[in-house]
């Protein structure tokens, strides 16, 4: 594969500096201490997920262990629990590649674009495929309740005790600083996900067509995989507009996609394979991938798809 | 005979449009088509051919398809009228076609002694015209079903001519064929079920013994497709849904709209069709659609034999401001791309986004984005939703930009001229029932703001001129009204732009500079139709024809139906 040059500046060998999630800001902190109800002398200037553990409360919550509970029920028996292993550990592989995808940026290829961004998601797409067709989606969604403030702040307490679930982005290639990063899309975005109703909370009698609208752990991992595979072509026939910036935060936003599909395939593995995660966990960690990736999806439309004036690479014709 | 005492004509003038909170109703159809025959025997008998199709661009006597070629330019080569003597340019007369409904159209003009014109205008109407002394020779009027749905009016933007036929898209998601020497039905083709939402307001596309037609009801929850028709009988000969299925999130597709209400741009020589492609549905409630939405907002590429999808360019991925790409498609053959050393086919429009974006005609990659034509501010910024206590102004507004108005092309100049809206509107997503056929926005749009966006200049549009290889904004003339723009554009072998606008000016610009060299002052109806021109021989005169009245959805300003003729004699 080729590395095509892009016009803003930017160096064309990437730092990790480059590469890396999002700094987390003065408002993110205020708004992770207010949702979990610790003090701000709890949360340093980079705050993490093994420090909060130690200052939230450590009683589960009730509510969650049975939403898990009947989870578990509902699809047990189901799920193919070495096919989701498999896949988990090729994602997992995949992620580990993306710095390597980052540094070619644009896809190569003469009359339409190679296959970049698309290979890292392919495991992706077979865990999507098992999941739809086994009815995971809309048993998760039946079980759990839309985003409300209460929902998001004990699903981010569960999450943050949860240390499989650490555990497990660690593995995927999650540092320190985007493990919180990630915990942060969940904990701060009370209003975006508020937005993101599940097909069966759309009001009675004033829904859409609801048989074609999927339910919403499919809407959040299908979106991902969409918005990733269309990378390809999107950069490739834009490169005049692309920017080494669009690249930069298309990386981690993928990346972070990811990691949310990484964590719903870890919770949908438990479930198949009943080991590591509580039931309260399992119900966090099915909510908070699903949030992840819906935010996530939000902000890569942003980062590289809405390419305004202000943020295109410059003209070279005029 | 007095076109009062035309059948087809009283039929449309019976004819009422009626906005209703689920759209526009056409109420009062005949139960039956009718045609009136008047002096059929004035119309030349012999086969509109392929050849003749292929040349009309460079045929000063012809305008046979609706973008003058299949290349969609709107360029004519009859040089009488020039930057010199334009403005002697006079009226010759003016008729009125009897429906004073929607009159977005292009009208058709076959070579002959006499020329013969096509004219058509909602709801539904068609004409044949002697456009020497304005006669009508035959009308006729389709009986639209009194159950069709329409966003935007009962638009019919033109027809199409074919051997001894000529075409009109129907409002109930038709085609009708009718005998062009006497205007009665041959064939009529449904190509959706109306009841669902489907419709059709577009000039279909005839080449290669087919009639290429697409999918209106983007605001209905329907799934767009386009369509080739065999031209001789009606019999499908391909369907292609243009959402694929593997880019949406399950049965997200179902109602994903994608729909191409706009007529195909058609590549001879690559055996390819370049469609405008609308908005993704619902709306404006991205949630239960995600993911980029392809193939909405953009240009999508189709094998012409097969109806294969070769590939897609988006302009507003995943959109939730209505951001429908509706204009036809410029095809510029071997434009030289100096900055890139290269010389390639190209493929020319603005969407809603009020950028012009040039693309690689092979491939689909763009060559260029333009500077934006009028007045981006807030854009791209997420709507509000749910909670309505939230709005916000954003520009382009879901009008664009440039919405259907077709541009046009000058190869002498290297410019394309477009015509933009430049209006602020509010949008914000809630919920919002749905049923079969009814209006499906998943959200509010308002055209009357609680605020403007900080910056606006207060000009509600513009007409545009853009080179499409540097994306250079070479002039611009903003209009003022409180009606929107609507309409095509003209443009001259001499150097002349001619536009028509809301305020019931017809302008004819340098088409170098954007000066005014002509105004003509129709009175106080918009103009919404698309400037044609023919030279006549028989007459040694160039004509310039233009329908009058305000037509569209939202400020459209007041009905008329005037068909006016202008003319310079060589």
């Amino acid at each position: 594969m080729t590395i095509l040059a892009v016009s803003d500046g930017y160096q064309s060998t990437h730092t990790r500096e480059h590469m890396s999630a999002p700094q987390i800001t003065t408002e993110d902190r205020e708004g992770l201490t207010r949702t979990l109800g610790v003090g701000e002398s709890d949360v340093g200037e980079r705050p993490t997920l093994s420090q909060l553990r130690g200052t939230i409360d450590a009683e589960a919550d009730d509510s969650f262990a049975s939403m898990g509970e009947a989870i578990r029920a509902e699809l047990s028996g189901r799920l193919d629990a070495s096919l989701l292993a498999e896949r988990r550990e090729e994602l997992a592989a995949q992620i580990e590649r993306l710095p390597e995808v980052r540094n070619v940026g644009i896809p190569a290829g003469e009359s339409e674009p190679d296959r970049l961004y698309r290979e890292v998601i392919e495991p992706g797409w077979d865990v999507y495929h098992h999941l739809a067709d086994v009815g995971f989606f809309e048993s998760v969604e039946e079980a759990l309740p839309r985003f409300t403030p209460d929902h998001i702040e004990t699903t981010a307490h569960e999450l943050i005790r949860a240390e499989p679930l650490s555990g497990t982005l660690s593995g995927m290639g999650f540092d320190e600083h985007e493990q919180m990063v990630l915990v942060m899309n969940v904990v701060n975005n009370n209003t975006r996900l508020a937005r993101w109703v599940p097909t069966k909370d759309i009001p009675s009698g004033v829904g859409f067509d609801v048989d074609h609208v999927p339910p919403l752990p499919q809407r959040a991992m299908g979106g991902t995989l969409l918005w990733v595979n269309a990378l390809d072509v999107h950069l490739w026939q834009s490169r005049v507009l692309v920017t080494e910036k669009i690249l930069d935060d298309a990386f981690w936003d993928t990346k972070a996609m990811l990691g949310g599909l990484s964590m719903m395939t870890e919770a949908a593995h438990d479930v198949a394979a009943g080991e590591s995660l509580t039931d309260a966990q399992l119900t966090a960690a099915l909510s908070a991938s699903a949030a992840i990736m819906i935010v996530n999806q939000e902000e890569i439309c942003k980062d590289a798809f809405w390419i305004t004036e202000e943020m295109r690479a410059p003209s070279k014709a005029r | 005979m007095a076109i009062e005492e035309d059948r087809a004509i009283k039929a449309a003038m019976d004819t009422v449009v009626r906005e209703t909170d689920n759209g526009y109703r056409v109420l009062g159809a005949p139960e039956q088509s009718v045609t009136h025959q008047h002096d059929i025997d004035r119309i030349p008998e012999f086969d509109v051919t392929e050849e003749m199709l292929k040349g009309s661009g460079d045929d000063p006597e012809a305008w046979l398809v609706y973008g003058k070629n299949y290349e969609q330019h709107r360029y004519t080569t009859a040089g009488v009228i020039t930057p010199e003597n334009v403005a002697d340019l006079e009226l010759e007369y003016e008729m009125s076609v009897g429906s004073g409904s929607s009159m977005e159209g292009s009208p058709l003009i076959v070579p002959g002694d006499p020329p013969i014109m096509y004219q058509s205008n909602g709801p539904n109407h068609i004409k044949a015209i002697d456009p020497r002394e304005g006669d009508v020779l035959w009308s006729f009027t389709y009986a639209v079903p009194s159950d069709v749905v329409l966003c935007c009016d009962d638009n019919n933007r033109g027809p199409a001519v074919f051997e001894d036929k000529v075409y009109m898209t129907t409002l109930d998601s038709g085609v009708v064929a009718l005998n062009r020497y006497t205007g009665e039905e041959e064939w009529y083709a449904s190509t959706a079920d109306h009841e669902s939402g489907y419709s059709a307001t577009w000039a279909p596309q005839v080449y290669d013994g087919k009639v290429f037609t697409g999918s209106a009801g983007g605001e209905y929850g329907v799934r767009g497709f386009h369509t080739a028709l065999d031209a001789e009988t009606g019999d499908e000969v391909w369907y292609t849904h243009t959402s694929p299925e593997e880019e949406w999130v399950g049965d997200s597709i179902e109602q994903s709209c994608c729909t191409n209400w706009m007529g195909a741009t058609v590549d001879t020589e690559k055996g390819r069709l370049y469609l405008p492609m609308g908005n993704p549905g619902p709306d404006f409630d991205g949630s239960v659609r995600p993911g980029p939405n392809r193939n909405s907002c953009g240009t999508l590429c189709l094998d012409m034999e097969t109806g294969e999808r070769l590939w897609f360019f988006q302009e507003s991925p995943h959109d939730v401001w209505d951001y429908d790409s509706a204009c036809p498609r410029v095809l510029i053959r071997e434009m030289e791309v100096d900055h890139r050393e290269q010389t390639i086919d190209a493929v020319v429009s603005a969407g809603k986004t009020a950028w012009s974006y040039t693309l690689d005609a092979d491939t689909g990659e763009l060559i260029e984005r333009s500077q934006p034509g009028v007045q981006q501010l807030n854009m791209y910024t997420m709507i509000p939703h749910i909670d309505e206590g939230r709005r916000m102004p954003f520009m382009p507004g879901a009008m664009g930009g440039n919405d259907w108005q077709p541009p046009a092309y000058n190869p002498d100049t290297g410019l394309v001229y477009y015509k933009m809206h430049n209006s602020p509107q509010e949008a914000w997503w809630r919920f919002e029932e749905y049923e079969e056929g009814k209006k499906y926005w998943g959200g509010i749009l308002e055209d009357e703001t609680e605020s403007i966006p900080d910056g606006y200049n207060g000009h509600i549009g513009a007409v545009i001129a853009i080179d499409p290889e540097t994306g250079q904004r070479v002039w611009r003339d903003w209009i003022d009204s409180d009606i929107y723009l609507w309409g095509g554009i003209l443009t001259t072998s001499t150097g002349l732009t001619f536009a028509g606008n809301q305020n019931g000016e017809m302008v004819g610009y340098d088409a170098e500079t954007g000066d005014r060299l002509w105004e003509f002052d129709t009175g106080e109806t918009p103009i919404s139709g698309d400037p044609v021109s023919w030279y006549d021989p028989g007459e040694e005169k160039q004509y310039l024809a233009i329908q009058v009245g305000g037509s569209g959805w939202l400020r459209r300003g007041k009905r008329d139906d005037r068909l006016m003729v202008f003319s310079m004699e060589a």
